[in-house]
Parts: structure tokens; sequence; C-alpha cells
């Protein structure tokens, strides 16, 4: 039975894998000069950067710095209460903030500020915030105080004190929620389609879209984007993990709890 | 450079921990707090490093209050149970932060101190529990405190390593004539290394005064016996037909097996040591120190 | 205090949109409800069972393979949503199960099952190895239903939570493994978006909002009942 059960679950974890070679594949029909000089594609490219740059960084310190607050101080209604947006489906948060931010009934900011997807950048923050806090809360329920007290102790400055005492601690969490993060709000559609504007798309919207309208010729165009990003998302991750490898090794064979 | 505490209370939550506690410790000397654990003797180091407040109370350093210092800008520096050495750093390098200047050469010059010149570059993992308890005295010494805070730091060593390092660290506080403030449950411990003890049960003081007032004075402080003029542990004696100071045999008793016998100094004083059987009671015999 | 209220009123305050306008109380979209309820259901099933085999599996394999298969699971998310998307759809087309039940839930069993995991595993670790120890000692039956499930009732909560909210965010998935076929509350939301009906756009919203919420209380209530009678029989 438990067999047949972890067999199942990597059958199904391989399905994504084997999705990036179909998509591969499906590509390799692609102008890629074409595709590299299209500006529409390369308008959608900086936006995302942007976007994804901004909600995850914010989300992240916030995140963070709830989850330190909230342990340090106990705050426990804060605590319940931080977690809720994480149990409302994405799109309906993105209805709420257009409701809110839109001209009939709400602020009206969305008219004005449309161009710099601060609607899409502060649902993003608002649902990922709590998901960092979740992430973090397990690491500083768990976090040794002693190290920061020793940091007190041996005169170092508040800033050494959380470089040394905390932040060596927080690399794993912070890693990972990080690149889980830019996976989800970098390549999505539902969130930004239904806040964003209609030029420059970001890149989701844009190749769900030419996916699947159909309207486009060139229909190996979506995969071929789909792919280049993926490849960047999965440099950056190898990247920072590979670089932090010895460094949380260190950390792992070193800590007492 | 004394330090007195003064009537310092803690209550957490609905228990009192610590109820106007009073001591002074005076300068450059190992000033130990005896007590058993829950007693809050780790609290009072807590108060005085600066981690944790008070409900009343003052410490004061020089006659100034020290309680509305921040703990990293007290010049109070600790060692704790575990040697806490920060995980991401080398062992060097956790001596170079500690030190005033960032500076790597005093940082090695500081584990010279603690016989560990050659490991600058090593993993934390890569030492010992004694070497890194003697890692973490050289980066609390790196950061030039004015007192010395030790909270039962030999807990985790085994005996033969927790005797070495007791006297290397006495001997250190000595020599650069610190100020120390020990933490310990076992009274041994207070003896072998501290010059004035406090006896706190349950949040109070009950005795105060140097190790000599309180091996005459309190009943079952330590195991100890005065010979030749210093304190030894029961552990470093014997009895021997020989040499040594001479006692008598008054009584002997068997507890676990094992043959005690009662002997009395001249002086009126009395020891209970481990006794061959064929030892006779009212006897002369000798007790001198082990050899080795 | 007041650092507490400013930081609760920000999170708070976009539910006063739900206020601003009175919803539709219409039940003209039943086929949708159905559909959400329907996947709701089958997939948090599917990712407690499987997600908690597979974190009690690695808990304690001794394989050579852990490492490699802890990365494997964990690897899908970090790969964009879209990505995976646009991939199994090729692939889920090659099958020929494009617009069809069991597609759809393929697809979203790809894209929530390694969060579940995750959230699995963690629970796991949280209740620690040397209490679970003391569970593998009973017979696989008793193990579960006396120790396994109270101890994990609280994660398995969570997964579902997680597996229905995930599921309910879930437009372009659905449209294009579904090929349009299989509506759901969210695909109903999107046209309700789209046609500019503010108060039937509200009732989805609700409903959104409403079905996690259920979901939650409904486990909640369940697995405290469950204890109780388990610890009757005990007795």
């Amino acid at each position: 039975m438990l067999r047949s059960s972890v067999a199942l679950t990597i059958l199904v974890s391989l399905l994504p894998l084997a999705a990036l070679v179909f998509l591969g594949v499906e590509s390799i029909g692609t102008d890629w000069r074409v595709l590299l000089s299209d500006e529409t594609w390369r308008d959608s490219l900086f936006t995302t950067f942007y976007v994804v740059s901004v909600s995850t960084v914010l989300s992240l310190i916030l995140g963070t710095w709830f989850a330190r607050t909230v342990v340090k101080k106990g705050w426990h209604l804060t605590s319940t209460i931080l977690k809720i947006p994480m149990f409302v489906p994405h799109i309906a948060a993105a209805y709420l903030f257009w409701l809110l931010f839109s001209g009939s009934g709400g602020i009206g900011w969305i008219e004005a500020n449309e161009r710099n997807y601060a609607t899409v950048i502060l649902t993003y923050i608002w649902k990922e915030t709590p998901f960092v806090f979740l992430m973090m809360l397990g690491t500083y329920e768990q976090l040794n105080r002693s190290y920061v007290e020793t940091a007190k102790t041996l005169q170092l400055s508040p800033l050494d004190q959380f470089k040394h005492g905390e932040l060596p601690f927080l690399i794993k969490p912070l890693l990972d929620s990080t690149w889980i993060l830019v996976a989800f709000i970098s390549f999505a559609y539902e969130v930004p389609a239904l806040l964003g504007v209609t030029y420059p798309k970001l890149l989701g919207v844009l190749a769900y879209e030419r996916l699947s309208t159909g309207l486009y010729l060139e229909a190996t165009e979506p995969y071929a984007v789909a792919l280049v990003w993926t490849c960047l998302v999965g440099i950056g991750v190898f990247t920072t993990y590979f670089f932090t490898a010895s460094v949380r090794r260190r950390i792992e064979r070193g800590v007492r709890r | 450079m004394s330090l007195n505490v003064k009537a310092i209370r803690k209550q957490f939550g609905t228990r009192q921990i610590l109820n106007s506690v009073d001591f002074e410790v005076q300068p450059h000397d190992i000033h130990a707090i005896v007590g058993v654990s829950g007693s809050g003797k780790s609290t009072i180091l807590r108060i005085i490093a600066g981690l944790e407040t008070t409900d009343g109370g003052d410490v004061l350093w020089n006659n100034k209050s020290l309680l509305n210092i921040p703990a990293h800008k007290r010049r109070v520096t600790m060692l704790s149970q575990s040697a806490l050495l920060f995980p991401h750093l080398t062992v060097g390098e956790n001596v170079t932060l500690a030190t005033r200047s960032r500076s790597r050469k005093q940082a090695e010059e500081w584990l010279q101190v603690v016989r560990l010149g050659d490991r600058y570059d090593a993993e934390i993992h890569e030492l010992s529990g004694g070497e890194q308890q003697r890692v973490s005295l050289a980066r609390a010494l790196a950061a030039e405190p004015e007192l010395l805070l030790l909270d039962e730091p030999f807990t985790n060593l085994d005996p033969k390593l927790k005797v070495d390092l007791q006297r290397f660290i006495r001997d250190l506080v000595k020599e650069l004539k610190l100020t120390a403030i020990l933490v310990t449950h076992d009274r041994e411990e207070a003896m072998l290394m501290a010059d004035r003890v406090t006896l706190l049960e349950s949040g109070e003081v009950t005795r105060t005064g140097t190790v000599e007032q309180l091996y005459d004075t309190a009943p079952g402080f330590g195991d100890f016996v005065m010979l030749e003029g210093e304190l030894r542990p029961l552990a470093e004696v014997e009895v021997s037909e020989t040499a040594g100071e001479p006692v008598q045999l008054m009584k002997k008793i068997y507890r676990f097996g094992q043959c005690f016998g009662e002997y009395h100094f001249e002086d009126g004083r009395s020891v209970m040591l481990s006794t061959e059987e064929s030892f006779q009671i009212g006897m002369m015999y000798r007790i001198k120190r082990k050899e080795g | 205090m007041i650092r507490q209220v400013l930081i609760i009123s920000l999170v708070l305050i976009p539910f006063v949109s739900l206020f601003l306008a009175i919803p539709a109380i219409e039940f003209e979209n039943r086929e949708a409800i159905f559909h959400s309820i329907g996947l709701i259901v089958l997939l948090s099933a599917i990712n407690v069972w499987l997600a908690t085999a597979f974190a009690w599996w690695l808990l304690w394999t001794e394989s050579k393979w852990r490492y490699i298969l802890e990365w494997l699971v964990f690897l899908p998310l970090f790969i964009p949503m879209l990505a995976t998307l646009f991939g199994l759809y090729l692939i889920l087309a090659e099958a020929g199960l494009i617009g069809t039940y069991i597609g759809v839930s393929l697809g979203l069993l790809v894209v929530t099952l390694p969060y579940s995991i995750r959230l699995a595993y963690n629970g796991m670790a949280v209740i620690g190895r040397p209490l679970l120890e003391q569970a593998r000692l009973l017979p696989m039956r008793r193990r579960f239903v006396y120790v396994l499930f109270p101890l994990f009732s609280r994660t398995m909560r969570t997964i579902a939570l997680f597996t229905t909210v995930i599921l309910l965010s879930q437009f372009a998935l659905i449209q294009l493994i579904g090929a349009g076929l299989i509506p759901t509350v969210t695909t109903e939301l999107y046209q309700s978006y789209a046609g500019n009906n503010l108060s039937l756009a509200l009732s989805n919203t609700w409903m959104l909002i409403f079905f996690p919420v259920l979901i939650y209380f409904l486990l909640s209530g369940w697995s405290r009942w469950m204890v109780r009678m388990l610890k009757g029989r005990l007795q």
C-alpha cells in the first residue's frame, strides 16, 4: 500500500518534468531571432521582471518581519489574522482589490496607476506575505534565541546581532520562499489578466492569450517563451542553491538547537 | 570596578524567581553564585548581562546603574553551557567578529591564549566540546569585557576536561585581572574556582562570604577537607598509614557495599572517607593527597 | 498595540469590497458548483492520501534515492505555473484527455501535490521522530486510527484547505485542459467579471471565499468528533 502510494506520487511528480520535455520538443520550430526581437515579448519581459521583483521582495521582507515580531511579542490574534489571506483564492483576492481600487465605489486608483501594475503588486503582496509569514513562523519558533543573546553580550551592534544571530538560520527558508514565489507570480494568468493593462501584458498573460486564442500562426512561440522563462528561473534556482550550499552545510553541522 | 546587586526582584507569571537579592562582587574577584536548578541563579546573570528586565532593584557597576544600558553596550560578556559559536563562521572568524576593531591578528592572539592558535580556519563541527568552549572563551575575552559571566560553562564536558578547563579559566581570569561571576549548582566547582560565594535558595540569598568562611560555617558546604592549609576535594585525598596529617578513626559504617570511616583531626574537624575494612576504630591514621 | 491594530486592519481592509454591493443570489450555475465541490472533495482526498504516505516514507526510508526523490517531489514548486500547464496540455492532448474530468483532475493534482507533500513533511517534523517511532510499533490499522489520525488531523485539514484554495484559483488550467467543457465557480467568475455584472461577480467571490471557510469548519468538526469517538473507544 505504502509502496504503491509512493510510486504514484513519484509518477505524478515526474509529470512536470515530462511537461518540460514536451515544451522543448514543441518549441523546436520557433524562429528564435524573430522571438527575441519581438518588442511585445520584450516589453512583457521587463514588466514581468519589475512586478515579480517588487512583489517578491516586499512579501519576503513583510512576511519575515511579521513572523519575527509575532514570535517575539507573542501576538496570537495578529498571527491568526495574518494567515487569513492565504485561504482566499487568488482570483477572489484580485477581484476584491479591483473593487477596492476601481472607479465605481472604490478608491478610484485603478485608472491613474494602471501602468505601474500597482493593484497586481498589492494583490500579490496581500496574498504572498501570509505564505512567507507561515514559512518563517516555523523557523522563528524553532530559532535558538541564545545566538542573538550571545551576539548581544559580545557587544555587537543591532544590525550585526541580526546578521549573525538570525540571518544565517533564515537562509534556507528564505531561499525556498523566494523561488516558490517567483515561480508562482512570474508566469501566472489569473491575477494579472483580471487586473493588468492591455499593454504591456505580463509574460504569462501574453503567452496564455496567444496560445488559447489561436489567432497567431506562430503557435510554437508561447511554448518557447514558457521554456525560456523556466530555464531562467531554473538558472536562478541552481545558482542560488549552489552558491549557498557550503554555508548552509556548515550551519547545519555546527548549529546547536 | 565593583558590582553591586541591590534588592533585585523578578517574577515570571505568578512565580517569584528572585526575591530581593543583594550581593556585592569585589574587583578582580571570581564570585560564585551557588544554588540548585530553579533557584534563580541564571536569571541573576541574565539581568546583569541585560538579557532580562527586573521587576525592582538595581544593578550598579562602579556605582552607576546598568539597567538602562542596552546589553550590547554594557561591556559584560557571558559564557554559557553551550559554546554557541556562530555556525556560519569559522573558528577564527567567530573570535574576529568579537574584537572591537575586527582584527584577525588580535583574534589569533586570543586563540593562542586558549591554546588553539592553529585552528583559526577550522570549522565549528571539527572541534570537540571542550575546544568549542575554549573558543567561546576566547571570543568572550576578545570583546574586552569589564565583567565576565560564566553560566555553568562546564556542565556539558566530561569530568577530566572539566577540571582542566576550570583551572585554566580561573588562572586566566586572575592573570587578566578580570572580574567574573560564576553560576553553578556544583559546590565543588565553586570551591575550586571562586574567591567568594553567594548561596541562593528559591530566589533568596541565604549566605554570602569567602570560600573559607563558608567552608567553616555553612554545614555540608562542599565535600572538601582542609589539608596542608589548602582546600582539597575529597576525591583527591586518601587515608594512609605512613604519611599525612594525623587523624583518629572514630566510627565505621557500611554504605553501597563499601566501608566508610569517620576520622577526627586533632583540632576537632571531621571527615568521612572510604576506608579499608581492616582499619580499627580508635586507632590513629593519616590523611594525605592522592599520588599522581 | 497600535502596530497590531494597523497590521490587522491592513490585512482585513480588502474584505470591505465584499460589502460594496449587494450580491445576487442566483443558482443558475449549479453545474459549476457541483463540479467545484466534486473536484475539491476528490483532490483533497487524493492529496491527503498521497502526501501523507510519501512524507511518512520520506521520514523513515534509508534508500539511497531518498535525497534525489526529495528534490524530485519539491522541484515542481520551482517550475513556473503556466509552463507546467502548457507542457501538461501537450501531454494530455497526446493522451486524449483534453476536455475530460480525468484530465482536469490530473492537472490539478500536479499543481497541488508538491505543496501538500511539503505541508505533510513539515507536520511530521513538528510531531517529531521519537513520538512517531512509538507509533510504528503498532499494527498498521491501529497505528493509523489511534495515533496518526489524531496527530495529523490538523495537517490533513491544512492540506485539504490548501488544495481547495489552489484549486479555486485555477482558471487557465481548467479552461485550457478542460477545453471549456468543465465549468467551475472560478471559470464562472471570469465570465461574470467580463460581463460587467457586479452583483453576480460579487456573489461568485463570496462563494470562492465561502468554500475554504466551509471546508475548514467541516474538517475541524469532523476531526474533533473522530478524536472524541476514538478516545471513548479506548476507555
